[in-house]
């Protein structure tokens, strides 16, 4: 009876299924989005090569974010340090023009002997201050070659090279032009430390809190471990904010189908009561076909996602949206959740139905 | 005799095996039984703004197991309101009505809705089938619903009864009035209700097939001796009852016990 009921309604079926789809879509492409970038950002971070990140007091993990330069200064005393084989200053700039991406500003010589130096594809390494280096897969996604002028933080800047993806950034410019540009002289945003061997690692962090006590200190081992939404102020909020606009849709639209088909079936329930049909045994029709619609949704929502995961990587092929079995579960409890609630008061309403009355409505 | 109708004398027999056990006052000898439906003095008073309208102004009616009985009055005279009381579907304002030995008025709507389940098969004027299913699905529901278990034999009997067996896969909009009508009176005895309260059966159907459905609710009363009330207009098929009810103005006017 419950399928039956749901394919009678073949349109309204198809937009609430539609509806609790959309609904799953919005939270596992805004969480995936989110995620995606963290996870990618911390990979690259990682992929620097670096035992130890240094960054301004309260700097957060998320650099794009962190604006604060320190003196660049600090390099000459944390290269002094114990075990230290190398610091690599990095100046680090948002760019928000044709995508978002982050810029380093680079001293080739030392970000080399940090990172081991780039994988060349093409070109060579930043001479010029003008000169710019693309990894691989800025340089496929923005079909950007060897040569050309591209324009950066509304700069021209010449691409000298192209290389392999996976070393902080996607963009690196020299640190002395990029100073200039954000009129940051003298300063950088975060600083690498490669230790001469990598069992040293905390105790060069020791040795560098008791130099920089309120600095920002952190290993860079297991980093992605600690990108989690938790760990960035404001996205726990907007997550659940953009979770609860999807909640919302879901509800609403389960409420106004449900509520719809209780009307229409005011006669159906007078029947069933006349069969003896008790208050619980109307209230489970109403929530069978609430979970059905729901579940359907949620089918045609993973579908969906992988399909806007899949038109969005071929816009935006930097873009890295992360779905994981996770948050399908989430996306599915929360659907299911949010349906059950948006139809409880049609159920209450069928439950409550006159028996006599349902029968004479026309 | 036939499998059908044995099971028809089997259902009979163990019918009033049922009603023996369930009331120890029955009297063999004298062959008096105790009413399977009695109202007592019922009253339903309906209230619409600041007016009470009463429906029924006390109703006094017994209906012994087996019978078949008509109930007939103008339009407005409380039948329908008499069949919604007797059957549990309202409740009763004032006064008793005594279901199987189970007095409604007292009861609450939970419990009365699982008597209804139990004893009570109701058939309506418009058939009243679920668009959604077919005929199969339609009778079943009533089965599902007393959450016993589907049981395939009775439900074969009924069918073949009812001459339904060959349009069970069909949904009520792809079968005429007559059989959706024979469909539904298929769902109302399906679970062995030890009434059935018919409401104008007949009044959606042209002569042949009101006809047809009242021989088969005769057959029914007769074969397997199934207790039926049914409301009609229509004096002919009044007839067709044991003993006919007149109503007037919310009253019994003529009919009410067994002579």
């Amino acid at each position: 009876m419950i399928s039956q009921n749901v394919l009678h309604r073949p349109l309204r079926t198809f937009i609430t299924v539609l509806a609790v789809a959309v609904e799953v879509t919005l939270v596992i492409i805004v969480v995936g989005l989110t995620s995606g970038l963290m996870f990618e950002s911390a990979k690259r971070t990682e992929g620097v090569g670096a035992d130890i990140m240094v960054q301004p007091p309260s700097a957060s993990i998320y650099m794009q974010f962190s604006g604060a330069p320190m003196p660049i200064a600090i390099a000459g005393k944390l290269s002094q340090l114990q075990y230290v084989q190398a610091v690599a200053p990095v100046l680090i700039q948002f760019n928000s023009v044709n995508g978002l991406e982050i810029v380093y500003g680079i001293d080739p010589e030392t970000f080399r002997a940090v990172s081991g130096g780039f994988v060349f594809h093409d070109g060579h390494d930043l001479q010029n201050p003008n000169d710019i280096l693309v990894d691989d897969v800025y340089a496929k996604s923005k079909k950007v070659k060897l040569g050309q002028t591209l324009h950066v933080l509304e700069h021209d800047f010449h691409v000298a090279g192209v290389v392999e993806h996976g070393k902080g950034a996607r963009l690196f410019v020299l640190m002395p032009t990029l100073q200039e540009m954000s009129g940051a002289h003298d300063k950088a945003s975060v600083f690498y430390i490669k230790n001469d061997r990598s069992d040293r690692t905390a105790a060069v962090v020791d040795e560098v809190r008791e130099l920089l006590p309120r600095y920002e200190i952190r290993p860079l081992k297991d980093f992605i471990s600690l990108m989690t939404s938790s760990t960035l102020p404001g996205l726990n909020a907007f997550i659940n904010v953009m979770i609860g606009i999807a909640v919302a849709i879901g509800f609403l639209v389960i409420f106004l189908s449900m509520y719809t088909t209780i009307i229409e079936r005011t006669r159906e329930i007078g029947v069933l009561k006349s069969l003896g049909a008790s208050k619980g045994y109307i209230v489970r029709i109403v929530m069978s076909e609430t979970v059905l619609l729901c579940l359907a949704g949620v089918a045609g929502g993973i579908g969906l996602t992988y399909l806007m995961r899949a038109i969005f990587v071929r816009i935006f092929p930097t873009l890295t949206i992360l779905i994981t079995p996770g948050w399908i579960g989430r996306a599915l409890v929360i659907a299911v959740g949010g349906g059950l609630l948006g139809a409880s008061y049609p159920a209450w309403l069928a439950s409550r139905k006159d028996p006599v009355e349902a029968l004479s409505y026309e | 005799m036939n499998p059908l109708q044995m099971d028809a004398s089997h259902a009979v027999e163990s019918r009033l095996e049922s009603n023996h056990t369930n009331h120890s006052r029955l009297s063999h000898g004298g062959q008096r039984l105790e009413p399977i439906l009695k109202t007592e003095n019922v009253w339903k008073i309906y209230r619409t703004g600041k007016v009470d309208v009463p429906a029924l102004r006390g109703v006094d009616v017994e209906i012994m197991p087996g019978e078949f009985v008509s109930i007939m009055g103008p339009s407005g005279c409380g039948k329908s309101t008499m069949l919604h009381v007797m059957g549990g579907l309202a409740q009763a304002t004032r006064g008793k009505v005594l279901l199987d030995g189970n007095d409604l008025t007292t009861m609450t709507d939970a419990a009365r809705t699982v008597l209804r389940r139990h004893k009570v098969g109701f058939v309506f004027q418009r058939f009243n089938l679920l668009p959604t299913l077919d005929a199969y699905h339609n009778i079943a529901l009533a089965q599902h619903i007393r959450a016993d278990g589907f049981d395939p034999h009775r439900f074969e009997v009924v069918a073949n009864l009812l001459g339904i067996s060959g349009r069970l896969k069909h949904k009520p909009s792809e079968m005429s009035g007559g059989e959706q009508q024979r469909v539904a009176i298929a769902r109302a005895i399906v679970s062995e209700p030890k009434i059935v309260l018919a409401d104008e059966p007949t009044g959606n159907l042209d002569t042949k097939s009101s006809e047809a459905v009242l021989n088969l609710l005769a057959s029914l009363n007769k074969d397997l001796g199934q207790t039926i009330v049914m409301i009609t207009h229509n004096p002919e098929a009044a007839a067709y009852g044991h003993r006919v009810l007149h109503m007037r103005d919310g009253l019994v006017v003529d009919g009410a016990t067994v002579h």
